[in-house]
């Protein structure tokens, strides 16, 4: 297991050291001119010039990137462009920001989506699965950006029951929170749901499940004990990377909520072309992408002690 | 005595007095150009009332005011360390209540003043008195004094600020020979030695070069806010020292990209003038999103935002308990053409582009009609120094035979950039555009890019779509825009009779001789055919019910001194 933990470690590490220079060169070959990025576009040439020596913009990349990985590592991510401040100052609250968006999002996509999904599959083709199968597909169907406007027409313009936007700037407030977690969920639980669901209707065809059946054991403790835990394997790979897919899902979320989150930070940098913010941001990004990927890695063995990683 | 009291009365008074009287000019215009030459507010509205009776200012408000409460506006909270160098309005709307003006420009056009208690202009309007107002405080306790103001004439004009004040008060510069990044000698304008003079500690002299009748409007450009003479000193940033205005709010609260709180100054501040209603001023940023913006008025999470877009009247309009405001203005999208480089260098193709554009057609179809139809040279008629001009009519036929005699007779490929910097109407008349130009045989592409990115190429696009705001008076948009060598000049023009065309004008007090040059200034600038400028556009915004007393600035300016709420 140590050897499994730190051979995922140097592979990350690996990973992060060439996302980062494909990044690094990538932004390098961007258009636009940093300086008047952030002197504002009516800076004279001359400021301008003194702010790029200053910045060691004249120094050759290789050195460049050089610095600014040194600095990376350190959590020395520069400074924003746009805000004026280091980007960790607001790159570490933006975060958490997600993170509770996400942590209530998984709150209720798990278990629901868990539970419409064995319920599916335990009986292939009854009633109750053609409803939630059916059910999932036209809620996964439905992109983002088109139910946050849907459920906008009805719970803030029509009915008048819950905020508008999200921006929390009164303090963090849960009923803002409502609508950016309900799309997040209509958009994702049908897929989470339809993965378990095959995953457990083909574990219910197994023979060691007719086996167990037939055996006379009650049907409750077949389910529970052995079709679960084989069944929850694949569905266990599908939620770790929705913590992926949420880093990236939550742009639209966010952005039409005016929720102060990671997407949201992402998205304005991009527009607004802040560099150092959209370095950090895409370098958190693959690190969380390769951090779950490890964890699922592990995760399998426990699920599974069958499969093991040499 | 009274006269004493006032100061001088400027010698063309009498004159605007008696043309008003014969109907030579409207009331605006009168109140406008008299208030500019010193008269008081007051006494230019009273005389205007007693003649024509009383404009629609008056009485609107009807209610008893209500001190106390917090306004909620949705607007970019965006990073606005230094007033000089702003380049965009939301900047200012949240310093404004911190950092005040010389002078002050209202939603009716009409300048009064505010840190300067009165101006008094020379008869050939090229000296120009400015009395400081006497008892008012910085928020740390300093009083403002003419060194404070020189300070920050001293601070707009030098080229090392790069503020867009250098535009605006052109007739205070020179030419001198400065340096580009290679060090090659270029030239560079400098303030003029002896431009700003301190008469005593509360009043300062203004020399121009040339005469210019617009500077109190020109004094409040949104970057000439009066910051206490050590900003620099400081480190030139208001948000970490609002203390360095006179205005009554001070920052409680500020997150850019998220939040920005002004609270009426406390520690025995004692604001100088007459102490605004709200106690608290919030702006909320809900990003760039404009419907987000609106989802926050619908659910009474804000009580106003900062600029309706177009494409959410209509929804704006059907919700209850929120008002529609509106104002016709001089804010506008001008398609600007450089005429240094092929095909564009050839004015033919220029002209060809702007008889076969239907102005009409895109003001109808891009902003739903909501605006004036323009004549292709950027002064609009809500502007007292519009000169009309002939109308000139759509001639596609003549549009292609221009193209033809071109060279281009087998058909144009040109390209136009468009940001969306102000919203999705751009988009959609260069769309109109693309396809009025096809009749001609004009093959447009649309280059459609992020804001930012467009902010990066605006001055070197050959052919790209700016917004524009509004100015109070049509030379000083073209002051900044068009006269040779300044910074702003995206259409790159240099035009040396349009230049002496423009300074003649603003040094024109007489309205009817002025018209008259204005007739010519518009002329040159439609002769050239450096843009195609189809319409002036309203803008709009939102509020709730409860919020009294608000109406929309014809350039988004937050004043907020007398507003109230209504809870």
């Amino acid at each position: 297991m140590v050897v499994l933990i730190s051979k995922r470690i140097g592979f990350m590490v690996i990973t992060m050291f060439v996302v980062s220079v494909l990044l690094f060169l990538a932004l390098e070959f961007s258009p636009g001119d940093v300086a008047t990025k952030v002197l504002g576009p009516y800076s004279s040439e001359e400021s301008r010039q003194l702010w790029l020596e200053a910045h060691g913009y004249f120094e050759p990349a290789w050195k460049r990137y050089g610095i600014w990985l040194g600095k990376f590592a350190t959590g020395d991510f520069g400074d924003s462009v746009r805000f004026k401040v280091p980007v960790s100052e607001i790159l570490w609250p933006r975060l958490w920001n997600t993170a509770i968006l996400g942590f209530w999002t998984f709150a209720f996509l798990i278990p629901v989506s868990l539970a419409l999904g064995v319920l599916a599959g335990m009986r292939e083709g009854s009633k109750l699965d053609r409803v939630i199968s059916v059910g999932s597909i036209i809620t996964t169907s439905i992109p983002e950006f088109a139910s946050t406007v849907f459920l906008s027409a009805i719970f803030v313009f029509t009915l008048r029951w819950l905020p508008g936007t999200s921006s929390m700037s009164s303090g963090f407030e849960f009923k803002q929170l409502i609508l950016p977690v309900l799309v997040l969920f209509i958009y994702d639980f049908g897929y989470v749901a339809r993965m378990t669901r095959a995953s457990m209707a083909e574990v219910m065809t197994t023979p060691y499940i007719r086996t167990a059946i037939l055996k006379g054991l009650p049907y409750r403790q077949v389910i529970l004990k052995h079709a679960l835990r084989n069944a929850l394997i694949a569905p266990f790979t599908v939620i770790m990377l929705q913590i992926n897919w949420l880093l990236s899902g939550v742009i639209v979320v966010e952005f039409f909520f005016a929720y102060k989150g990671f997407g949201a930070l992402l998205l304005e940098a991009s527009l607004n072309q802040d560099l150092y913010v959209i370095e950090a941001c895409a370098m958190v990004a693959v690190f969380v992408a390769v951090t779950s990927q490890t964890l699922a890695d592990i995760g399998y063995t426990f699920l599974n002690p069958r499969i093991r990683f040499s | 005595m009274s006269r004493d009291n006032h100061g001088r009365e400027h010698p063309y008074i009498p004159e605007i007095k008696n043309q008003l009287l014969k109907g030579e000019i409207d009331r605006r215009e009168f109140l406008r150009t008299v208030t500019l030459l010193g008269m008081t507010a007051t006494a230019a509205y009273a005389f205007a009332d007693t003649f024509t009776g009383p404009g629609i200012i008056k009485g609107a408000q009807a209610q008893t005011p209500k001190k106390g409460g917090i306004i909620r506006a949705a607007m970019q909270v965006q990073d606005m360390s230094d007033p000089a160098v702003y380049d965009w309005v939301e900047k200012s709307n949240v310093s404004r209540q911190m950092v005040e003006y010389l002078t002050i420009t209202g939603p009716d056009n009409v300048t009064r003043p505010l840190l300067a208690e009165k101006w008094v202009p020379s008869d050939d309007l090229k000296t120009w008195t400015l009395h400081i107002r006497k008892g008012v405080k910085y928020g740390n306790g300093d009083e403002l004094t003419a060194d404070d103001v020189i300070y920050n004439f001293k601070r707009w004009l030098d080229p090392k600020t790069g503020s867009s004040m250098v535009g605006m008060l052109n007739s205070m510069l020179d030419e001198s020979e400065g340096k580009d990044k290679d060090g090659k000698p270029m030239k560079i304008k400098v303030m003029t030695p002896g431009a700003v003079e301190k008469v005593d500690k509360y009043t300062v002299r203004i020399h121009l070069n040339s005469p210019d009748l617009s500077i109190p409007e020109k004094l409040y450009h949104y970057p000439a806010a009066i910051v206490h003479r050590s900003f620099d000193e400081k480190g030139a940033n208001i948000a970490k020292n609002p203390e360095l205005g006179t205005g009554p709010y001070t920052l409680a609260e500020y997150r850019v990209g998220e939040k920005a709180v002004l609270k009426r100054r406390g520690g025995g501040f004692e604001y100088w003038g007459e102490d605004p209603y709200l106690d608290e001023i919030h702006y909320i940023d809900t990003g760039q999103d404009s419907s987000a913006a609106l989802a926050a008025v619908a659910s009474g999470q804000v009580d106003t935002i900062y600029s309706l877009d177009l494409t959410l009247l209509g929804a704006a309009q059907n919700m209850p308990g929120i008002k529609v405001l509106e104002t016709t203005t001089a804010q506008t999208g001008v398609m600007r053409i450089q005429s240094l480089k092929a095909p564009y260098d050839d004015i033919r193709v220029r002209q060809a582009m702007q008889l076969a554009a239907d102005n009409q057609k895109m003001l109808d179809i891009a902003y739903q009609g909501r605006g004036q139809v323009a004549e292709n040279h950027h002064v609009a008629k809500v502007q007292p120094d519009y000169a009309p001009l002939p109308k000139i009519k759509r001639d596609v036929a003549k549009a292609k035979q221009l193209l033809a005699d071109a060279g281009h007779g087998g058909g144009l490929n040109i390209e136009c950039n468009v940001g969306n910097t102000n919203g999705q109407w751009e988009t959609d008349q260069v769309i109109v555009l693309k396809q009025n130009l096809a009749e001609a045989g004009i093959n447009l592409k649309v280059n459609i890019m992020p804001a930012a990115q467009y902010w990066e190429v605006w001055t070197k696009a050959q052919f790209s779509l700016t917004v524009w705001t509004h100015r109070p008076l049509g030379t000083m948009l073209l002051g900044v825009a068009y006269r040779t060598g300044v910074p702003w000049n995206e259409a790159a023009y240099a035009s040396k009779e349009f230049d002496d065309l423009l300074t003649q004008a603003e040094s024109t007090v007489d309205m009817n001789a002025r018209h008259k040059i204005m007739a010519k200034v518009e002329k040159r600038l439609q002769d050239d055919a450096i843009m195609i400028q189809p319409y002036f556009r309203s803008v709009m915004t939102v509020s709730s019910e409860k919020v009294k007393n608000l109406a929309v600035h014809p350039t988004n300016y937050h004043q907020w001194h007398k507003v109230w709420i209504d809870s």
